[in-house]
């Protein structure tokens, strides 16, 4: 348990424990996503995010022509605290894409 | 415990907690506890149109469970003291 | 798919052995929202949280996303399921 930055993933917290201070992107429930620089996580996924930069998608039935319409609204927070019970998903910045 | 401390020493600084249905309530944080539920003083809402009857509420407890954000005062975050306790906090479990 | 004869790695005895069994090997991860997950099995904790990698989103059997790395909270989890390669998983 020395070893400063163990670069392996042993558990799946690993995964995020390697992306602090890199930019991830955050996937959460009621169709909303997070951008933004991991500053600090725990267990539950609990999170302090900078620079956020959030999308929330709704779909919207037109009243005439019963198309879907799909909006995304944005925008941007400085800093963020992000509970951790509403996360589906963290990917970091692509290192091995 | 990290965000249990770090909300603590966050205590007399405004805050926006965003809740689970939406509602987004600014104010001066007052206490919270191990669950990160939060005490409020001096909120209002932010969007009043939209919740008038929110209005004349001047503090509230908020269930730690029905926070979906918490917007921080950028002095409120130092940076590098975060990094070290997440690491800290990873090792330990 | 029948109930015998498990090549891989012999006998599974127990969900504990089938989820060691699989680190490395690609899976469908299905999460209770319906949405897919496909990619390589990196490794898995008591919560079932999961590390993969390669990993593409499916949406209605529709690819919509892709992530080199991808961690994913385990009580979103459905089922973790092991699939043969196909030419779209790419070799």
């Amino acid at each position: 348990m020395s070893g400063e930055e163990d670069a392996t993933v042993r558990e799946p917290l690993d995964l995020i424990r390697l992306s602090l201070d890199e930019r991830i992107y955050v996937k959460l429930r009621s169709d909303r996503e997070l951008r933004g620089k991991l500053h600090a996580f725990d267990q539950h996924l609990n999170m302090i995010l900078g620079d956020v930069e959030e999308v929330i998608t709704t779909v919207e039935i037109d009243d005439e022509t019963y198309e879907e319409i799909v909006r995304t609204t944005k925008r941007t927070i400085q800093f963020l605290f992000v509970r951790g019970d509403g996360v589906i998903l963290v990917s970091p910045p692509l290192r091995t894409a | 415990m990290l965000f249990f401390s770090y909300f603590k020493d966050l205590v007399g600084q405004e805050v926006t907690v965003e809740l689970k249905n939406d509602l987004a309530i600014r104010g001066t944080l007052h206490s919270v506890d191990q669950y990160l539920n939060i005490k409020l003083e001096n909120t209002r809402v932010v969007d009043q149109d939209k919740y008038p009857h929110m209005l004349s509420v001047r503090n509230c407890f908020i269930r730690g469970s029905v926070v979906r954000y918490v917007q921080l005062p950028p002095d409120g975050v130092d940076v590098d003291l975060l990094h070290d306790a997440a690491r800290r906090e990873a090792r330990g479990g | 798919m029948s109930g015998t004869g498990e090549k891989v790695t012999g006998t599974t005895k127990t969900p504990t052995d089938f989820l060691k069994s699989i680190r490395g090997k690609p899976v469908v991860v299905k999460l209770n929202s319906g949405v897919d997950y496909r990619g390589i099995l990196t490794c898995l904790d008591g919560y079932m949280n999961i590390a993969m990698e390669q990993t593409e989103e499916y949406v209605n059997g529709q690819l919509k996303n892709k992530y080199g790395d991808a961690f994913i909270r385990g009580n979103n989890v459905l089922y973790i399921s092991t699939v043969k390669r196909t030419l779209a998983d790419g070799a």
